[in-house]
């Protein structure tokens, strides 16, 4: 067998847009969707109904939430949904004064992990915090969820808009 | 509870949408480059020879297939063939229907050891069968832009 190598054959946008080279273009539909799961998908369906889910562990006797469908400490399948309060209990918390894509803000968003009530010690979900001071914000504070009205509600984590310091009795 | 749920209305499942905006360019080659434009210039077929196996490529290859040889002998065959397989289309690619379904043919050219998967026209699906003699029906020179579809379809030859 004779040794080929065929010339490269550089090509350049001007190739194309002058039809030098002969071409097919393809946009391939590439929408899909992204399945939940049934955890989460119930999590989403509690948030659309206005209220926070967890699941309970048989075994460790924990609720959970985000619920998920396995306990990460025993490993034992969980066992039913439970309803939680929309209140809880700020665990840290920041001021952050930069968005998600570095621009500066004046005023500092706080996205802070919330202990919810309900569910078991440490379990809790992060959250935006609104309709207070940022100095006035400490560890420990108590708080409850800011429901969207429920027309605008489309099963996000954003169905709460955010969560509000609780006034105490 | 099961582990496993049957999801049994399409509401109950939650669902993220998403997008990926993609654009693929597939350049034709440069065999299929040279196949392209004698359709487009000449309206004939070109292929490649492989002397070694005895093989002629249409559409042409640049390398033999089976013994890698690079191919440099082209030759001209003729735009008529045989109706090798055929079924009739009623769907796009999308799934919906046609107005009017289509043939559809593996079209075993005259002289080459390949074939062109293409419409077939100016026939009914009655009329159709395998080994039935069709040639090429080119679009008009104008029209022609250097793709397989510068073939219009294959008609039945008329044996008269």
């Amino acid at each position: 067998m004779k040794e080929f190598v065929y010339d490269s054959v550089y090509l350049r946008s001007r190739d194309f847009e002058q039809g030098l080279a002969l071409f097919e273009t393809w946009d391939p539909n590439a929408r899909y969707a992204w399945d939940a799961g049934v955890a989460i998908g119930g999590y989403l369906k509690g948030l659309k109904a206005g209220k926070l889910v967890g699941r309970f562990c048989p075994q460790c006797a924990r609720v959970m939430i985000p619920p998920r469908m396995f306990c990460e400490h025993c490993f034992c399948a969980t066992d039913y949904w439970v309803d939680l309060q929309d209140t809880g209990t700020v665990i840290t918390y920041s001021l952050c004064y930069v968005t998600w894509d570095m621009a500066r803000l004046e005023e500092p968003l706080i996205p802070a992990v919330i202990e919810i009530d309900g569910a078991s010690p440490g379990m809790g979900i992060m959250h935006m915090l609104g309709d207070v001071e940022p100095d006035a914000v400490e560890i420990g504070m108590r708080v409850q969820a800011v429901w969207k009205p429920a027309a605008e509600r489309t099963g996000a984590i954003t169905d709460i808009a955010h969560f509000k310091p609780l006034d105490r009795p | 509870m099961s582990l496993l749920h049957r999801i049994e209305h399409l509401h109950d499942v939650f669902a993220w949408e998403g997008d990926m905006p993609t654009q693929g360019r597939y350049t034709a080659g440069i065999a299929g480059e040279r196949f392209f434009r004698e359709i487009q210039e000449h309206g004939r077929f070109v292929g490649t020879v492989c002397t070694l196996c005895d093989i002629t490529y249409v559409p042409p290859r640049l390398y033999c297939e089976r013994c890698f040889e690079h191919l440099d002998e082209w030759v001209e065959v003729p735009t008529t063939g045989r109706v090798y397989t055929f079924t009739t289309v009623h769907l796009d690619l999308d799934g919906n229907h046609l107005p009017e379904p289509r043939l559809m043919a593996f079209v075993q050219l005259d002289g080459a050891d390949g074939g062109l998967v293409h419409y077939v026209g100016e026939a009914q699906p009655e009329d159709i069968c395998i080994g039935m003699r069709v040639e090429a029906v080119f679009k008009d020179k104008e029209e022609r832009k250097g793709s397989i579809l510068d073939i219009a379809y294959f008609r039945p030859i008329s044996t008269g």
